[in-house]
Parts: C-alpha cells; sequence; structure tokens
C-alpha cells in the first residue's frame, strides 16, 4: 500500500491503482462518464480532469488515467478544472440535448444553457443521448466477447450502432451495453417471446422462456453463453428456471432439508 | 472478388504486423471499394468481429464500401494546392462531371460519381506534390499546376466526352 | 534523369521514355540512369548529364522535343547551354570520399553560386537526386552501409546511443524531442521483443519531404534503422508509409529486398550475432497514425484512435512490447553521424538545433521545391534568397509552418531563426518542415477555417474537446467568414482553443487550435474586418 494525497487528504491505494478509484473510494466526487472498473481506463470523456502538483508529470491530466504512486498530490476542484468542466459539458450539452444525465451534471455546475449549436436527429437510435464515450462497445467485445457492435465513422461524424446498420447476428440481448451507458442512451425492449435491441438496428434476439412457469425471462443466446462459462455439473439447473422459481426451488429445497425429508429433484 | 483472390490476398502477409490494413488496402486497389461480402469473409479468415472490420472501413479515408467510376478523379486538398486556387478546380470538376460536391463539402471532404458511372470525384488529403500545386490525380496519374481551363483538356485523355448541353 | 513523384507529374517520365528509345537507335555510348529528385522543384524535369572529366551539369525544365539535340551535344561532348541550369564539378556526399566529376564549362552558373542551392546544406540529401535509388551499388558508391559496418564491428550499442546523444539530434518528426535519449528509453527496457518504426505516414499537407527521402534514397533510411535497432537491441522494424505514396512504398520494398540479398538485412548481419529485419505497414488515409499510439493501433490492424500515455511506446508499444519510433528524416541523419561522429554533427546548426532540416517551400513563392538548410537559418533566407520571393513578384504576407500542428508568422517576423525554440516562441512549430508561404491576397481567417476543417475533418473522434470542440470552432468561423459573427464569436474561438489545447487527449488535438491562435495574434484586424462588416450590414 502507498500513500497519495487528494484534496489535501491523505489517502492509502495500491501502487498502479487508477486514482479516480482510489478517489471516488474516499468519497471525493469527480465525474466520469467513460470510466468502468471492469474496463481499461480510456480517458476518452476528459471530465475526471484533475490537477496533479506534485509527480511524475505535473499539471492538468485525467484521473483515470494516472496511476497512484508513492507521494502523488493532485488536486480536484481547483477554478481551473472546474471551468474547463464547465465547457466540456456544455460540448456535451450540445452534443446529446435529450440526455437527463447530462443536464443534471450541468445543473450541478451551475449551467443554464449552453451557447453551442445542439445537434438533434429525430431519427437518432440513440436517442441524442450519445456521447461516444465507447462503453457499451469495449463491454460488450472486451468483457462479453461479442463485438456486436462497434464505433462506425470517425470524428464528429463517428456514431456507434452494429455493421452496415443490420440486424446484428452475434448480439447476444445481453443489455451489458444498456446497463454500463452513462446516459441512458441505448433503448431495449422484450414483447412475449422477443427481445428487441431498438438502439442496435432492430436487432431481435429470442427470449428463454422458464421450465417450470414457461415465462419468457431472458435472451436465449445469453443463456447458452451464461451456460457455456459454468462448471459442468452447474450447467443443468439453475438457469433453465426463472428467477422467481429459482427462489421458490432453493426454498422448497431448504424445507425439505430442514424436515428432514430426502430431497427430490 | 471470389474466396481464391481473397485468400492469396491474405497470404501475402504472413505477419500480424501492417496485415489487416494491407489485406483492406489490397482489396480496396483491386476491386475499388470494399465489397460486403469480400468484409464478411475477411472478418471470419481473419477472426475478427465484423463489426470492427466494418468500423476501419468507416475509419480511414482510404477505403470506400461502395464502387466508385471507372476513373477516379481525386483532387488534393492540401494547403499549397488551397493557397493555389483548389477549391476553384473542384467548381470546374463538379460542372464539368455535373456533381454536386458543393453540396457535401461541409467537412471537406466528397465522394460523387457521375450517372454513368464513368468518372468518380473525390477529395484527398496532400497527395506531397506540393510544388506543382495545384494538383489533381486521375487514377494513379498526377496532374500538376492545373487551371480550371486545362481541365477539358485533361479529361479527355480519360474518355471524357463532355458535356454537350452547357457550354462552359 | 530525376524520376521522383513530381519530376513524373511534370512529364520526366516521358522525356526518359525519348531519351531511353533516341539512345537505343542511334547506338549512343550514352548510359541512361534513374535517379531520385534534387529538390529543385520548379525547374522539373530535371536531367543531370555527366561526360568524361566535365561537371555533372544539370538541365531544366526538358521536354520530350529537347531530348534529340541534348543527346547531339553528348556525342559532341557538349550541353545545350540554354537548358542548362547549372554544374557541379565536385560533389561531397559527406559519407563516403568525395566525387570529382571533372573541370570545364566555365560559363554555366557553379552550384555553389546557384541562388536555390548556395545556402543549403545537404546531409538528409546528400545523395538525393544524383544516385539510382533502384540499385544499392550506386549507394555502396557513396560510402553506404559503412556506418552500419562500422556500429556492428566497431562500436558497443552503449557508444552509438552515446555517440546520437552527443549530436544533439532532435526528432524531425515535429516535437523535436532528443533522439538519442529517446533510444535510450527503449534500450534500457528488459525485453526479449522490442521493435522500432519509421514513421512515414507524412500527413502534415504541404509537406512532402519524406516522400523524397524514401523515393529518392531508401537505403539511407534502411541504414539508419539498422543502426538503432542495433543500438536498441531491436531484432524487427516497421516502415509505416501512407497508401498516398505508392512509388515510396515501391522504393523502399526493392531496397528491402537488395539489402536482403546482400546479408544486410536477415540474420547474422556482417557476421556477427545481429540480426534484423523490416516489413513496410501501409497507412490508409488518417492523419491522426502519425501520432505513435495510433500509428500502433493501426499497425495492429485496429483504427487508428490514440490511447492516453503513460505507458509510453518505449515501454508498452507494438504488440505490447518496448517500442522506438522515429521519423523519417530522423532516421536518415543516423548513419552521418555515426561515419563523422556526433561530435562534427554538433557543430551544423545551431546551439540546442543541431544539423539541417529540409522544408518544403511551397504556396505562393516562386521558387517552389525542397531545400535543406543548418538549423537556425532564418525564415527570410529561405522565403527570399533560396524561394525568390513572391510568386510572380507578389508581395508576401505570412508563412505557415508545421502543418495543423503549426501556425501563421507575419512577414515582420521573418527573421526569426528556423530552430524549434524560436518557432514556438512565435506561436508555430516545427513540425515536419513544411512552409507555406501566402501572399497579400490570402484572408488569414480563410487559412485557419482551412486547417480547422482539416483537424476536424482528420479528427478521430474518441475525446470530447477535439471532436465537439473543433466542429464548433469550425461553426464560428464560417460564421465569420459569412460575415454574421459578432465580437463575442471571436472570444468564444479563443476560448474553445484553450479548452481544446489544455484537454485533448492526444498531440493532434492538443495543437490543433494553433492556426486559430496564431492568425488572432498576428492578424487579428483581419478578423475584426470581418465582424465589423457584419455588424454595419
Amino acid at each position: 500500500m502507498i500513500r497519495v494525497v487528494i484534496n489535501g487528504k491523505a489517502c492509502t491505494a495500491e501502487k498502479g491503482e487508477s486514482l479516480l478509484s482510489v478517489a471516488r473510494r474516499k468519497g471525493i466526487d469527480i465525474p466520469a462518464f467513460c470510466y468502468e472498473e471492469t474496463l481499461a481506463p480510456y480517458g476518452a470523456c476528459r471530465m475526471c480532469l484533475v490537477e496533479v502538483v506534485k509527480g511524475a508529470q505535473e499539471g492538468i491530466t485525467t484521473a483515470c488515467t494516472l496511476a497512484a504512486a508513492e507521494g502523488l498530490e493532485v488536486l480536484t476542484q481547483t477554478s481551473e478544472i472546474v471551468s474547463l468542466r464547465r465547457a466540456l459539458i456544455e460540448l456535451y450539452l450540445a452534443q446529446a440535448p435529450r440526455s437527463e444525465a447530462i443536464r443534471a451534471l450541468a445543473q450541478r455546475y451551475g449551467i443554464q444553457k449552453t451557447r453551442f449549436a445542439r445537434k438533434v436527429r429525430p431519427d437518432d437510435p440513440l436517442q441524442n443521448r450519445c456521447i461516444l464515450c465507447g462503453l457499451c462497445v469495449r463491454i460488450c467485445h472486451d468483457v462479453m466477447g461479442a463485438g456486436a457492435i462497434n464505433y462506425i465513422g470517425r470524428g464528429h461524424f463517428t456514431e456507434i450502432n452494429t455493421p452496415f446498420y443490420e440486424e446484428s447476428a452475434v448480439c447476444m440481448g445481453c443489455g451489458a451495453c444498456a446497463r454500463v451507458c452513462p446516459t441512458q442512451a441505448i433503448a431495449f425492449e422484450d414483447i412475449v417471446q422477443t427481445r428487441t435491441m431498438k438502439s442496435w438496428s432492430g436487432t431481435r434476439v429470442p427470449l428463454h422462456a422458464c421450465s417450470k412457469c414457461g415465462r419468457h425471462f431472458a435472451p436465449a443466446p445469453f443463456v447458452n453463453y451464461a451456460r457455456q462459462k459454468l462448471a459442468p455439473d452447474l450447467q443443468q439447473t439453475p438457469l433453465r428456471l426463472c428467477p422467481d422459481c429459482r427462489s421458490r426451488e432453493i426454498a422448497r429445497k431448504a424445507v425439505l432439508l430442514s424436515t428432514g425429508a430426502a430431497v427430490a429433484d | 472478388m471470389d474466396a481464391a483472390q481473397l485468400d492469396t490476398i491474405v497470404e501475402r502477409y504472413p505477419g500480424a504486423t501492417g496485415r489487416v490494413l494491407g489485406v483492406l488496402e489490397q482489396v480496396q486497389r483491386r476491386a475499388g471499394y470494399l465489397p460486403r461480402d469480400a468484409l464478411e469473409y475477411l472478418a471470419r479468415k481473419l477472426a475478427m468481429p465484423l463489426s470492427e472490420l466494418y468500423s476501419i472501413a468507416t475509419f480511414y479515408s482510404f477505403f470506400t464500401l461502395e464502387a466508385l467510376g471507372e476513373h477516379v478523379v481525386t483532387v488534393c486538398m492540401g494547403t499549397a494546392c488551397h493557397v493555389n486556387g483548389a477549391p476553384r478546380i473542384v467548381e470546374r470538376l463538379e460542372r464539368l462531371l455535373d456533381v454536386g460536391a458543393g453540396e457535401t463539402t461541409g467537412d471537406g471532404k466528397f465522394q460523387l460519381t457521375t450517372a454513368d458511372h464513368a468518372f468518380s470525384l473525390t477529395s484527398a488529403r496532400c497527395f506531397g506534390a506540393c510544388s506543382m500545386a495545384p494538383v489533381l490525380r486521375i487514377d494513379n496519374r498526377i496532374f500538376g499546376y492545373v487551371t480550371p481551363d486545362k481541365i477539358p483538356a485533361i479529361l479527355r485523355q480519360f474518355d471524357w466526352e463532355g458535356n454537350h448541353h452547357r457550354n462552359y | 534523369m530525376g524520376l521522383a513523384t513530381c519530376g513524373i507529374a511534370a512529364g520526366a517520365d516521358r522525356v526518359y521514355a525519348a531519351l531511353e528509345s533516341a539512345i537505343r537507335k542511334q547506338e549512343h555510348n550514352i548510359q541512361l540512369r534513374r535517379v531520385g529528385c534534387i529538390g529543385y522543384c520548379r525547374e522539373e524535369p530535371l536531367v543531370n548529364i555527366h561526360l568524361p572529366g566535365k561537371p555533372l551539369v544539370i538541365l531544366h525544365r526538358v521536354t520530350e522535343a529537347d531530348t534529340g539535340r541534348i543527346l547531339h551535344a553528348a556525342a559532341t561532348g557538349d550541353v545545350p547551354r540554354d537548358l542548362a541550369l547549372c554544374r557541379i564539378n565536385a560533389w561531397d556526399p559527406i559519407v563516403g570520399d568525395k566525387l570529382v566529376f571533372g573541370t570545364g564549362f566555365e560559363d554555366i552558373p557553379a552550384y555553389e553560386t546557384t541562388p536555390y542551392f548556395a545556402p543549403q546544406q545537404k546531409i538528409v540529401l546528400r545523395s538525393a537526386g544524383l544516385i539510382n535509388p533502384e540499385d544499392i551499388d550506386e549507394y555502396f558508391a557513396v560510402g553506404g552501409y559503412t556506418a552500419l559496418h562500422k556500429a556492428i564491428t566497431e562500436m558497443s550499442p552503449a557508444d552509438v546511443v552515446h555517440e546520437v546523444i552527443i549530436s544533439g539530434l532532435r526528432g524531425r518528426g515535429g516535437a523535436g524531442f532528443p533522439t538519442g535519449l529517446k533510444w535510450n528509453f527503449t534500450k534500457e527496457e528488459q525485453s526479449l521483443r522490442k521493435y522500432i518504426i519509421c514513421n512515414a505516414d507524412e500527413g502534415d499537407p504541404g509537406a512532402y519531404m519524406n516522400r523524397n527521402e524514401m523515393e529518392s534514397d531508401p537505403h539511407m533510411i534502411l541504414e539508419g534503422m539498422l543502426i538503432g535497432a542495433y543500438a536498441i537491441g531491436a531484432r524487427e522494424g516497421v516502415i509505416y508509409v501512407r497508401a498516398e505514396y505508392p512509388l515510396a512504398i515501391e522504393r523502399l520494398t526493392a531496397a528491402i529486398s537488395q539489402a536482403q540479398r546482400h546479408g544486410l538485412l536477415g540474420e547474422n548481419i556482417f557476421g556477427t550475432d545481429f540480426s534484423f529485419s523490416v516489413t513496410i505497414a501501409g497507412g490508409a488515409g488518417a492523419f491522426v497514425c502519425g501520432e505513435e499510439t495510433a500509428l500502433i493501433a493501426s499497425i495492429e490492424g485496429q483504427t487508428g484512435r490514440p490511447r492516453p500515455r503513460p505507458p509510453f511506446p518505449a515501454q508498452k508499444g507494438l504488440w505490447g512490447m518496448p517500442t522506438n519510433i522515429n521519423n523519417v528524416e530522423t532516421w536518415s541523419n543516423i548513419p552521418v553521424i555515426i561515419h563523422r561522429g556526433g561530435k562534427w554533427f554538433s557543430g551544423i546548426g545551431v546551439p540546442e538545433n543541431s544539423g539541417t532540416k529540409v522544408f518544403s517551400l511551397v504556396g505562393e513563392v516562386e521558387c517552389v521545391g525542397l531545400a535543406e538548410v543548418p538549423l537556425g537559418t532564418s525564415i527570410r533566407t529561405l522565403v527570399f534568397d533560396i524561394g525568390n520571393g513572391g510568386l510572380r513578384g507578389k508581395a508576401i504576407k505570412a508563412v505557415q509552418t508545421g502543418g495543423p500542428s503549426g501556425g501563421c508568422i507575419p512577414a515582420s517576423l521573418f527573421d526569426t531563426p528556423l530552430d524549434y525554440a524560436h518557432l514556438t516562441e512565435v506561436g508555430s512549430i516545427m513540425g515536419s518542415g513544411g512552409v507555406v508561404v501566402m501572399g497579400t491576397e490570402t484572408s488569414m481567417v480563410d487559412t485557419a477555417r482551412f486547417f480547422i476543417g482539416f483537424t476536424d475533418e482528420e479528427s478521430c473522434g474518441k475525446c470530447v474537446p477535439c471532436r465537439e470542440g473543433l466542429k464548433h470552432m469550425l461553426m464560428i468561423l464560417d460564421k465569420i467568414l459569412a460575415g454574421r459573427a459578432s465580437v463575442a464569436d471571436i472570444e468564444i474561438l479563443e476560448e474553445l482553443s484553450g479548452l481544446i489545447r489544455k484537454t485533448s487527449l492526444c498531440g493532434l488535438g492538443q495543437t490543433a487550435p494553433n492556426p486559430v491562435l496564431t492568425t488572432l495574434r498576428y492578424f487579428r484586424n483581419e478578423y475584426e474586418a470581418l465582424v465589423e462588416r457584419s455588424r454595419s450590414s
């Protein structure tokens, strides 16, 4: 363990740990959109700017990509940093005018409106909320191993979608993309037996039915994927049941065990 | 392009270094664009998600996803060409080829193909032939010191028959 | 016959074909050879003619119609005077023995007194336009690969790095980081695999020196890389060349296979345990791939989106291995430094800025071309002595140096020396050496718009200040040019410039506002005039 100083407060950290993670553990508020503990630091959203006052590279940098080192001292809320963040928020407000998350942050930073031209597309599959943080692309590729979506184009023409803007053959419908999205830009809905990833060119994924109650409760390709990740002796039982039936099943077994009756499957 | 042709191209890159872009570049040069079935085949062959290959194809300006015309007219938009009048060259080409680059030059980039598919008009960043600015390239030939008035004669070398409806 | 891309575009290939067929038909005892480009691009096509015992004479603006009388004159021991640009009696290729051509033709101006060449000092372009780039024997003839032999057989890797450090050579790709120190980072890393990369993704619009270096003297680059690989401990090298340079790729490919045949690439070079191989990787049209981490991503087959540093490529580069990246022109200087010694090299130029730099002098200037001058030479010398002033006598307003990351320098500051510190002080950068001359009629607001349009188009889109900020800067510049802007818009432009500079992820973004910042600094009146116009209308 080493010691770093954030806003004058001493904090303990693992050597090499992301400074953003150290700060968050300490309850120090640093906004960030493109950071997720399970993924490698990406440095794209630029919101987690901090000023290094003592360390290898002094000056303004991003906390997510800053590795904790003994004696490192940073400030997270100097007037310069706040004004840079405010300008960045204005850019985000123009880029993703329908994002409530961005608007909420803007309010916290006392920004009423952006000076920049707002980009609104009525048919935007990402609901005019996407800020291109890339978390969905990375979670889909790096963690889920599906690679269903990616960046398309470059510069401010960049979009995120499926190749050729057509239904994806490899999307498992797991919804990890929607879960990590900081601006709730990704839309999907479940109707009876089918999940439709509305943001991803309407990709349709069949839902798996519970073997007990028959309710369609999870995307079938994802159930298969999850099953493969389990040890062979666990691959059968738990995932055939929906969460409700599974807890009922576990409770039933517990009752039977406590009453000494033989467990019948 | 068929699978055998694509296999031959991939075989020319035994190591991973520079392979993906190298293969796509060869396909672009041979076919004139990146056909969809070629991308789908290569995704399997190179064991990459199709989304990644599609992302690459749309990131680099050398690649196109649509077939270009028989002759590709590329106007250099480098600094030296800009100060020496490249915008006027583009204007004249638009009129002569009857395509409307002006409508899409908001991002400084355009790619337009004539109705008969004989010519495509595109822009490029610097060719590195700045000493003869402004320059344009048709297929693999570079023409230097271009003026708007020299363009019809240049195009005629590539079987351009002119626009007879209007008088330029 | 000079046959580089611009010569060919000027018609050199047709002149070559005419000379070739005439020589064959008339059975002249004349050897016709291809060479690269000597850099006087305005005068292309260029033909060098060497008659026994006579100086080498450079003929300029040669057309197919001239070939008959050139050959006829040569057969009688003479050259057509009206085509003669200058004569070279003897030449110092720096690495090898002095080449003595001969004497005579006193009425033709000497190379040394020709205004375009007189202020120049050729180190990088020492053989460009004089040797056949497709023939390794000609490279041997000017002392080629002797520096490599010396490095491998007489020096330790540490000696080589030391020599480069004392030479004071700084990176020629833009940032100007000391090359020897950079080499040392990768050298010190403990790893079984290391890479070196030659960055030949020359992307600055208006700069084409790297193209000429590759097209005219490809072995020089290979030799530089070989020496660097030996010093750093790398066995594999990559040359990353942009797709727009097919001739450079062709000549480098030929040079690599010749070097392999001569055992200069491959296993156990010069019978030592040093082995090295080189691969060419093609770029595909993305300016951002000149940035080191984006370049590496591109070679690995990904989109060119830069990643945060550290880790630096010296620690974790290509395929996760320690990697050293230098620009084409940096590698080109290495054989000279090893052959003549770092101390000799450090005596050229000015303190902190040793050696020469090749500049591409283009735009509205009379004598366009590639000029190699010692660092510290003034802009005035470059533009007026070498360039002979504005095109057709026009007055000059400014020069733009350093490409899209650079800035515009007004004529009043033309005494500024071309060195790293002074260019930074006036708000520009050295960059790769592009110098675009602008006449008094050029609008500086339009120039700024041109560059922001360029970087906006080339932004990878990963980080928000560069992706969104440049887009809004472009919109504001369009508004100003259309006469619809107010003073407040100029202030927003300045604020955005500061934001992009301070918060962008990579060097492309951090330097992108420079063209706006410098034009605002020196030509603010042009912005204000446009704003004023919109107020009064």
